[in-house]
């Protein structure tokens, strides 16, 4: 079934392209009527490519019908799947106004040469690139919300008409350059004068084609595999990366037609017959060769379109390492920086050369991209950390309250034998293990990615720690692996003061809690900006109380929110003083954010990642916080980088 | 120190790796009320679920069972016109048990999801 939609998707995704194309090529490369065989043989291009755009595009519809439904082919039709994907769904709306335009398309196509009017190519081709950039509506950029939506929209668009305009321009500019060699078999210097001039023309749609299309391919890249481990560790990744390679061969040859085959047109050059004709069939021979290397992108595409996007995938690394820039010294990077602009300039001289026939000067700047590579592999060496398949797996359970509270019950009964109660690698069966088990509670532990832990926590660690992947089903070990990262944050956050910190921060996990009868979650109220959150281990005294309250008030247009919770399982929260009541598991692990030491109030400014960034105790020298020092926090919060998306329990 | 420094130019590094834009081609669970895997102490009038995509109301439903499996919606799913990206359930007054919410998304490019989750009402 999905080869089926595949396959139609393919073939329309063809279609369109070659309907538009012809267009192009009439208003672009033509520019004026074309001879009559050609203009006869273009329109039956432009027919039979209609034609096939309107049965791949109805198989499209009955196929995806029937895959939304989850009904057969013809239970897709019969049972009226169809009907409602038609009728009620955007794709519906979409293929209902493109059949609108593919009717007029043909309508145009079938009205006689006097009836056509003198515009009839330009209305062609803007009733062929609606048909076309219609499509990004039905693609991954029509869904995404918002303002980045509306760019991957347009992106999308882009480079539909950009694909349109070449790739759909090359079966028409073989047929025409077939024509020229059959109506001028002599050559002649009209003739070579005419067929330059088009080859020209078609050169320069083309570069401007391929420019958009870069353009709108990196913004789609962007979008739907972002990522290094997304883009070389998932299918859709691949794929992609299979689809620039074949992208790159296209230019390439159509770089050569430019550079090397059009100047043998040239009028000196085309004197003779001979060499005219082998120029014009090089010439020929590589478009073809272009359309069926586009063929295979569009087939590719067609695949994609049907993937999840490889951000949605768990990416599987392929590498035994992963590159973190982050651990090159400055002069590293600007070497590096410099290595790959040097790079990229050899890549391109090279290329060139190669397309003109200048082998000797390819070779020099292969030499040079060699040497290149050599030098930026030796920058890059300090900066590999060893890696392992699931090293860039997002958890799969939500780094959240019910995930921790499951994984320290999982810990006690399966790690803490070995890595001890509370994680420092000293449980009872340490001492006679042939090495220490690891620390868990050092800072180092966030150095690791949540799929590295996840690695070992599955397969084991240095042929002393056994894989738990056996006893532990995966979401377990997930639990697990949020139980300790959250023990080691706790942990970390207990280093920090009043000064904002700009290094790691410790992310406090999502929990939900409860004012009046509704029910909120952390995540969400951090959604509106960054929180105090205030926890008490027994009722608050009502003075401190007080101050909280006009704390809240006083902060309430500019934020941070102040979330005030008692965590003493007994403790009856008054609501009426604005505290909030969390959920007994939520009470049970926001303990690992505070310290006996703290007395009975620790304060917690996280930023909008839910990263503790500022701390205050009743104990600590400056008492708990207070409005100057939470204006200053607050402020110094505001002036650090934008939190990247954090890693640590964010799940798609 | 030194551990530090590296571990802060650890995380750095893996949160630019994976610092992923936020495009959803998916629709996917983006939060729901009850709060996934949350303990409510009264019963909810309805589960509504909050989408990264927008929803086509046509192919989406939900459904959400008691610990016995039957259902305890009082009504069918909804996409909330207003906000494509809402699905909401309305429920049966919920004695205190374990709920199970089930869900099956159409995102508008045409792309199906599902999940589930669960949450408990607290006796009183």
């Amino acid at each position: 079934m999905d080869s089926l939609l595949i396959a139609a998707r393919a073939v329309h995704f063809a279609a369109t392209i070659s309907v538009a194309g012809v267009f192009a090529f009439l208003c672009f490369v033509i520019r004026a009527e074309a001879p009559v065989p050609l203009a006869r043989r273009l329109r039956w291009l432009a027919v039979a490519s209609l034609a096939l755009a309107a049965l791949s595009g109805a198989a499209w519809l009955v196929l995806l019908s029937a895959r939304i439904s989850g009904e057969g082919f013809t239970a897709a039709l019969t049972r009226g799947a169809a009907a409602t994907v038609l009728l009620h769904t955007r794709f519906g709306t979409v293929w209902s106004l493109r059949a609108g335009l593919a009717a007029a398309l043909a309508v145009l196509l079938a009205l006689p040469a006097r009836w056509r009017g003198k515009g009839w190519r330009w209305v062609g081709l803007a009733l062929g690139a609606a048909l076309l950039g219609l499509l990004g509506w039905a693609g991954h950029g029509g869904a995404t919300p918002g303002r980045p939506g509306e760019l991957h929209l347009a992106g999308d668009i882009v480079h539909l008409l950009a694909a349109g305009a070449w790739v759909g321009a090359l079966v028409p500019l073989a047929l025409a350059l077939a024509e020229t060699g059959e109506a001028e078999p002599g050559g002649g210097a009209a003739g070579t004068g005419q067929i330059r001039a088009l080859v020209w023309r078609f050169s320069v749609l083309a570069a401007v084609s391929v420019g958009f299309l870069l353009a709108g391919g990196i913004v789609n890249t962007w979008f739907l595999a972002g990522t290094v481990p997304a883009l070389i560790g998932t299918l859709y990744g691949r794929l992609l990366l299979a689809k620039i390679t074949l992208f790159v061969a296209m230019v390439a040859f159509g770089s050569v037609n430019l550079l090397r085959m059009s100047p043998r047109l040239a009028p000196a050059a085309a004197r003779d017959a001979g060499p005219l004709r082998a120029a014009l069939g090089h010439l020929r021979r590589n478009a073809l060769v272009e359309a069926v290397l586009a063929a295979l992108v569009i087939g590719l595409v067609a695949t994609l379109g049907i993937l999840p996007p490889g951000l949605h995938s768990e990416p599987g690394w392929p590498l035994p390492f992963r590159i973190e820039l982050a651990l090159l010294s400055p002069p590293a990077v600007a070497v590096l920086a410099l290595a790959a602009a040097l790079a990229a300039t050899f890549a391109v001289a090279a290329a060139a050369s190669a397309a003109a026939g200048h082998y000797r000067r390819a070779a020099i700047a292969g030499s040079g991209l060699a040497l290149c590579a050599l030098v930026a592999a030796l920058v890059l060496r300090p900066a590999a950390q060893p890696a392992y398949p699931t090293s860039f797996y997002a958890p799969a359970e939500p780094y959240a309250a019910a995930s921790v509270a499951h994984g320290a019950r999982l810990y006690a009964e399966n790690c803490a034998l070995c890595h001890g109660r509370d994680g420092k690698g000293d449980g009872p069966a340490a001492a006679s293990l042939p090495r220490r088990p690891a620390d868990l509670t050092a800072p180092h532990l966030f150095a690791h990615t949540p799929g590295d832990l996840f690695w070992w926590v599955s397969h084991g660690k240095g042929g002393v720690m056994p894989g738990f992947a056996p006893v532990m089903n995966p979401a377990d070990r997930w639990d697990v692996i949020n139980f300790i990262r959250a023990r080691a944050a706790g942990i970390l956050s207990r280093t920090l003061g009043a000064q904002v910190t700009r290094a790691i921060a410790p992310r406090v996990p999502d929990f939900a809690f409860e004012t009046g009868h509704t029910q909120h979650t952390l995540d969400r109220l951090l959604s509106h900006g960054p929180v105090l959150v205030v926890l008490f281990t027994g009722p608050p005294p009502p003075a401190r109380l007080a101050q909280l309250q006009a704390l809240r008030a006083r902060f309430a247009t500019a934020g941070p929110a102040l979330l005030i919770l008692d965590l003493d399982p007994g403790g009856a929260a008054p609501e009426a003083a604005g505290m909030a009541r969390v959920e007994p598991r939520a009470a049970a692990i926001l303990p690992l954010f505070r310290s006996p030491a703290d007395g009975g109030e620790t304060d917690l400014l996280l930023d909008r990642a839910g990263e503790v960034r500022a701390r205050w105790t009743a104990a600590s020298a400056g008492g708990p916080v207070a409005a100057s020092a939470l204006t200053v926090a607050t402020e110094q919060i505001r002036e650090l980088p934008p939190a990247a998306e954090s890693h640590a329990g964010h799940v798609h | 120190m030194l551990g530090h420094r590296l571990s802060a130019a650890a995380a750095a590094a893996i949160a630019i790796v994976l610092a992923a834009s936020t495009a959803a081609a998916h629709a996917f669970l983006d939060h729901a009320s009850p709060a996934v895997g949350s303990t409510v102490p009264g019963a909810p009038s309805a589960v509504t679920m909050w989408f990264t995509q927008q929803l086509e109301p046509a192919f989406t439903t939900a459904t959400v069972t008691d610990a016995g499996g039957k259902s305890v919606a009082s009504g069918a799913a909804q996409v909330d016109p207003k906000d494509p990206t809402e699905l909401r359930v309305p429920l049966k007054p919920l004695p205190p048990g374990t709920y199970s919410v089930s869900w099956h998304a159409l995102s508008v490019d045409t792309h199906t999801t599902e999940g589930h989750f669960t949450f408990a009402v607290a006796g009183r």
